[in-house]
């Protein structure tokens, strides 16, 4: 299989070397209008071929790799480091974006699939989509040159290529990895990652080809809000996993991977709100083209920085060449993105300009502009270590409280717009229109406040500021406020709708996000973002106990006694296991038990830790056996009480369910296709 | 799979794969340029759902009367002028 894999990532990266080729020489024929021997639009149609079957070309490589690992084929260097013979069928599956050559692959094919659909759907505009097609191409001889050259996943073992030993078992995967929802957090986060690449390889066309009108934002909207769903997925479950694995009591750390993940969402949220002013007013053209460029120029970085070894990290691999690959990458498509939008600039100037700053746009401009900082901040602290190590010679790490200090106040401020924004009307409102619209959130904002200090969550502890209640009280203010604007325009729409029909409100409201899925979408969104908002505030709050528990021993946190009712283990063929039994008690009565658990994996002999959790909506019991005290022999156990987890979870469904809505073709669409009398497209019949 | 099967698998994808893009095809789709009425549609559409938003927001309370009329007949004129010039488009 380790031939036919490496054979079929050739073809996949001549096929895509073809389509980029033959495509970009198809498009320039066409616009130059020179008489060729074949014709352009038969040498742009085998591009567009050449692109469907390298995506088969990939396909056979990732099967030829998935094929191996459920083969148990340790003579392939990758299998033999990130699989074994115990591991679970599952774990075998996920072996496939466990190692730097594998995800690699799993981004060539993603970025496959992502081209074989578009090129599917070539006819909506055959012109745009073949630039389109071409740039894709493009990317894809990138990590298909990356995974034939650099990272080949089918390198043999050096010792079976010299002498034929094939080794018994391999190393196994990471234990960290070995958890349910690593199964699906990579494949979800590279999603995201790859789908940007859609919405950047047509605005590059776009602006490569002078497209007229903004239709190319239309044809990348669903590609663009997929990618972001699947990225804002892929981050959550990422958080989740890390709070159920790491057995720190937390769930960001502001490791640089983390960060890679969240600077291209920051980013492609800019770049979501931000080309509705395009579409809708034909404003911020420059803005935008370089929003998208800078996304997907920051997955590249995020994909550097996970698989190039440049940062320490618990998720980044060893130090290895990729790195330079990617940088170089990265120069070559800055440097295109840079002399396009030179040599094309005339072609993108604002039809119309800001006409007040009480308007939508004002608001989506001054929440881009926040996300924007966020951003810069984060990638400023991801790259420091980087820099300093460069300018200074001595590598100078940045901690959380720099990216808390910065990030928690811009958070707030991006809250506070999630509010304004959907109560501010497109082009500009006068003063009676912002007290008629504001004065009830206000209202609101202010008397949760009062609430808030009258129920203990204060700004100060023992006579001193407190920054994180502080922050915590105004996150609670400003969700109440901004819960009640868009409550408030829900309420609205639905009155509205109900009057016209003579219908009940229920109806109303399915009415109202049937007409208008995107817009209501969006602010199921927003209440998405102030749920899990609320949840992070939380974490002002958060308590901890650590102690040697012997049997029966008690530790108490919060409103919970935790008992110790014995010690157990336990051992399968993939690890052997320490579990404590915790028996825990409230107000004397014993409500239930926790098994916190220690495991050390037999193939890699590395130890892991399963935290054991009990979620209810205002805390969560977060137990961790950490394992015996060596010098006492004793078990140890770390208890935390964290308040409004479960709302980080409840606000990350909201705002997947949200963009689900929003994807949803309203009535829009259906006006849409009524006017699209005029085809796009026309066959050009050959003899 | 011995390397020798593998390669032969790879000869028969290589065989299958080129067959399709370089399959000699009788119909493809055109190349050219959006015409500009294709253009002025798109954005006659666009202002159509401005319009349908203005109307609903003004319902809900959004804006006074003074201020929606203000921004209709904005839309209306911009709306109008598109039709101007989409009118002889289409008799052509």
């Amino acid at each position: 299989m380790a031939a036919f894999g490496s054979f079929a990532l050739l073809l996949a990266l001549a096929l895509a070397a073809y389509n980029l080729l033959a495509g970009a020489l198809a498009l320039r024929l066409i616009a130059t209008g020179r008489p060729t021997a074949v014709s352009p639009e038969r040498l742009a149609e085998t591009a567009r071929r050449a692109g469907i079957a390298g995506f088969a070309a990939v396909t056979a490589a990732a099967f030829a790799l998935v094929w191996s690992v459920f083969a148990n084929d340790f003579s392939i260097t990758y299998i033999a480091e990130h699989s074994n013979r115990a591991l679970p069928a599952i774990y075998k599956f996920s072996a496939l974006w466990s190692g730097q050559e594998g995800s690699l692959l799993l981004w060539a094919w993603l970025l496959g699939a992502f081209g074989f659909v578009l090129r599917l759907q070539h006819r909506r505009d055959p012109k745009l989509y073949a630039y389109a097609g071409a740039i894709l191409a493009g990317i894809q001889v990138f990590f298909l040159a990356v995974l034939n050259f650099a990272a080949p996943p089918f390198a043999l073992l050096p010792d079976f290529v010299s002498g034929g030993f094939v080794p018994a078992d391999g190393n196994g995967l990471n234990p960290l990895l070995q958890y349910p929802e690593m199964v699906i957090h990579p494949p979800l986060l590279y999603l995201g990652y790859v789908g940007f690449s859609v919405p950047f390889a047509f605005a590059l066309g776009a602006l490569m080809m002078r497209y007229p009108g903004e239709k190319w934002i239309k044809i990348t909207r669903r590609w663009t809000m997929v990618t972001w769903l699947f990225l804002t997925a892929g981050i959550f479950l990422g958080m989740h996993w890390a709070y159920a694995v790491l057995g720190w009591g937390g769930y960001w750390g502001w490791d640089p991977v983390e960060n890679a993940s969240l600077m291209p969402w920051l980013t492609g949220t800019a770049f979501l709100h931000s080309v509705m002013m395009q579409e809708k007013r034909g404003m911020m053209k420059n803005w935008n083209l370089w929003l998208i460029f800078s996304t997907f120029l920051l997955t590249l970085l995020g994909t550097m920085l996970t698989r190039g070894g440049l940062v320490s990290s618990v998720h980044a691999f060893a130090a290895s060449s990729i790195g330079y690959w990617f940088m170089a990458f990265m120069v070559i498509v800055l440097a295109v993105c840079l002399f396009t939008y030179i040599l094309q600039r005339g072609h993108i100037e604002s039809e119309e300009h800001l006409e007040s700053i009480v308007s939508r746009e004002s608001s989506f401009l001054f929440g881009t502009l926040v996300l924007l900082a966020a951003c810069f901040v984060i990638l400023w602290g991801t790259l420091f270590p980087i820099l300093s190590e460069f300018v200074g010679g001595s590598k100078v790490e940045v901690g959380p409280a720099f990216y808390n200090g910065v990030a928690v106040p811009i958070g707030l401020f991006l809250l506070l717009l999630a509010g304004v924004g959907p109560l501010l009307p497109w082009r500009g409102t006068s003063l009676g229109g912002v007290r008629r619209n504001f004065v009830l959130p206000f209202i609101v904002f202010d008397s949760t406040a009062a609430v808030c200090l009258a129920v203990g969550v204060r700004p100060w502890k023992d006579g001193l500021f407190d920054r994180g209640s502080f922050y915590a009280l105004v996150a609670f203010a400003l969700a109440a406020g901004v819960l009640t604007a868009l409550g408030s325009e829900f309420l609205r729409g639905m009155f509205v709708i109900a009057k016209q029909s003579g219908r009940n409100l229920a109806w109303a409201k399915l009415e109202l996000i049937r007409r208008n899925p995107r817009r209501y979408g969006g602010y199921i969104v927003h209440i998405g973002v102030v749920i899990a908002a609320v949840g992070l505030a939380g974490a002002a709050f958060n308590r901890s106990v650590e102690g040697e528990m012997a049997l029966h021993d008690r530790i108490s946190i919060g409103p919970y006694t935790l008992e110790c009712a014995g010690f157990t283990e336990d051992s399968n063929e993939n690890y052997n296991s320490e579990y404590a039994l915790l028996d825990v008690l409230k107000g004397g009565r014993k409500l239930f038990q926790m098994a916190p658990e220690k495991r050390v994996y037999l193939a890699s002999g590395q130890p892991q830790t399963m935290v054991a959790i009990h979620s209810v909506p205002g805390w969560d019991l977060y137990v961790v056996y950490e394992g015996a005290d060596p010098s006492t022999g004793q078990p140890i156990i770390k208890a935390f009480l964290n308040p409004l987890v479960s709302w980080i979870w409840a606000g990350a469904l909201l705002m997947m369910l949200g963009t689900l809505v929003a994807l949803v073709p309203g009535q829009k669409l259906a006006a849409r296709k009524r006017f699209a009398n005029t085809p796009a497209t026309e066959e050009v019949f050959q003899p | 799979m011995t390397p020798l099967q593998g390669l032969l698998c790879g000869v028969l994808l290589l065989m299958a794969l080129m067959a399709y893009t370089f399959w000699p095809v009788k119909a493809f789709a055109s190349q050219r340029g959006k015409p500009r009425l294709e253009y002025l549609l798109e954005r006659r559409e666009e202002l159509g759902e401005s319009l349908r938003e203005l109307d609903f927001d003004f319902r809900t309370g959004k804006f006074d009367e003074a201020e929606f009329q203000a921004q209709r007949a904005r839309l209306k004129g911009e709306a109008a002028r598109i039709e101007a010039e989409i009118d002889p488009l289409l008799q052509a």
